[in-house]
């Protein structure tokens, strides 16, 4: 008994005075210290690489002081006498925009689209923040709204207001990071146009949006995008069949790139128009009939306020 | 008996009575320059401890605390670079070689030799550190290189020139008694 007390004893010891445990304990002193204040809030960071996913919005915003410059092209359909149009480079779309984030909770930009020759307006809301430690948070919640004028002179002899020129795109964009990989959104829209083609045409077009992104690589990624229409009577009066029918949900599939301070996006999609109320409600093309346009979109940020960062002590 | 019992424990707890000073707010910076952009990181949220009975040292950081010039580059540190999800610490672990009373007040300039585990790898380190100890503070300063590739962070061939093969690090800690 008294053997096995000093062998106890001994190899107490042995362990207390043992370098490496001791070094260790120091560790669980800082730990220790850790718990006791509040844990670390974590953020969950880079839910999409881009602030899009194809056309429809995604719930990243850039961080405060960064300035983000998008350039988005369509080609011209490959069912639209593709060689002829030169693979669609002839008939091309584009949209340019620029947006600045004063804080890491808003954005705010406008754009100019060729497709109706429209200018637009936006600003992006984030309300939640997806995040763990402290407090829990499942979801990223992002508010949209757009307003879109557009300036394409009107055929048809009439006048038009300036409010006719006018339409709106409201969304709340709902996102979770699900791990690494995978990341998907929900986005509740309404969109408001003040001026509809005949007076059974609905104002306001009310749609859900999906979306995701699966990454494949730490730089790549694979995304998609539905924009599912809730509003019936949004028809458009078909040449060829000299019927109304209605307008197409927007499907796109794409792949995100990115390289530095740019994030290349290369997709297919069923929509010509870049400006929200055209490609979520006037979309007369369909996956189908091969109406399928290549695009992509090209974004740069630009530092424009540096993030504090800590002082050297001394 | 016992009384052998009581005096072992009496040991081990003289053992965790023993002098350290901890720090909470370390200032780390990492800093990699190359003709085509510099690369800064910040950090006051590190923690150390310092053993002055057995001259040990210890650091711990998390790696989301870095603030760097650009958002962008902090959003692919910690994404794609470190991957700070999976491994969120940086844990150095050491021992300091030279035989000197930092109970003492006075300045040492010192070698601590131990192990610093990045990114889920752990290698052997060994640098040199200027250690001022005042009354009731002790102050470590430290410069030293470290290599990203070493500890399996792979820089792709796209970036390669904008991102400097080694990352020169600062240390500046201000203990206090714990």
């Amino acid at each position: 008994m008294k053997n096995r007390t000093t062998i106890i004893c001994a190899l107490l010891l042995v362990f207390s005075t043992s370098t490496l445990l001791a070094q260790d304990e120091l560790l669980t002193l800082i730990d220790e210290e850790e718990t006791t204040e509040d844990a670390a809030i974590n953020y969950t960071t880079a839910t999409f690489k881009g602030t899009r996913i194809v056309n429809m919005q995604s719930s990243e915003i850039p961080s405060a002081g960064v300035m983000q410059f998008i350039f988005m092209h369509r080609f011209g359909a490959l069912n639209d006498d593709f060689v002829y149009n030169f693979f669609g480079l002839d008939v091309a779309s584009v949209r340019l925009s620029l947006d600045y984030s004063p804080t890491d909770w808003l954005n705010v930009g406008f754009g100019r689209s060729s497709v109706t020759k429209t200018w637009d307006g936006f600003l992006k809301l984030k309300v939640l923040r997806q995040q763990t430690g402290a407090r829990t948070m499942p979801i990223t919640a992002v508010i949209y709204s757009s307003m879109n004028y557009t300036t394409l002179r009107p055929g048809d002899g009439l006048s038009y207001t300036e409010t006719d020129k006018l339409s709106y795109v409201h969304q709340l964009i709902v996102a979770r990071k699900f791990n690494e990989r995978l990341s998907l959104e929900l986005v509740p829209t309404l969109v408001h146009y003040n001026l509809v083609p005949t007076n059974t045409h609905p104002n306001d077009v009310f749609a859900l949006g999906f979306g995701g992104r699966v990454k494949l690589t730490k730089r790549v990624a694979i995304t998609a995008e539905y924009m599912l229409q809730l509003t019936d009577n949004n028809t458009f009066f078909n040449q060829e069949t000299q019927q109304n029918v209605a307008y197409k949900n927007g499907l796109s599939v794409g792949v995100d790139i990115e390289t530095g301070g740019h994030v290349f996006q290369l997709h297919l999609t069923n929509a010509r128009g870049l400006v929200d109320p055209q490609w979520i409600g006037r979309t007369p093309g369909s996956w189908a009939n091969g109406d399928i346009y290549f695009g992509f979109n090209i974004s740069r940020v630009f530092t424009l306020v540096k993030p504090k960062t800590p002082e050297e002590p001394w | 008996m016992r009384l052998i019992i009581i005096a072992c424990l009496f040991g081990l707890t003289q053992q965790t009575f023993a002098q350290k000073y901890l720090t909470r707010e370390a200032y780390l910076k990492f800093f990699g320059s190359t003709p085509i952009e510099n690369i800064e990181a910040v950090t006051n949220q590190a923690s150390s401890v310092i053993d002055v009975t057995t001259n040990e040292v210890v650091f711990q950081v998390l790696l989301n605390s870095f603030t760097f010039e650009k958002a962008l580059m902090q959003e692919h540190f910690n994404e794609n670079y470190v991957e700070s999800e999976k491994y969120p610490k940086c844990v150095f672990k050491g021992k300091i070689k030279e035989a000197v009373s930092l109970s003492k007040t006075g300045t040492y300039k010192v070698t601590i030799a131990g192990s610093m585990t990045l990114h889920g790898v752990t290698r052997p380190i060994e640098v040199s550190a200027d250690i001022t100890v005042e009354k009731s503070t002790i102050k470590l300063m430290s410069t030293f290189v470290i290599v990203p590739e070493d500890y399996e962070i792979i820089i792709p061939g796209a970036v390669r020139d904008k991102i400097a093969k080694s990352m020169e690090v600062t240390v500046k800690a201000a203990y206090k008694p714990v």
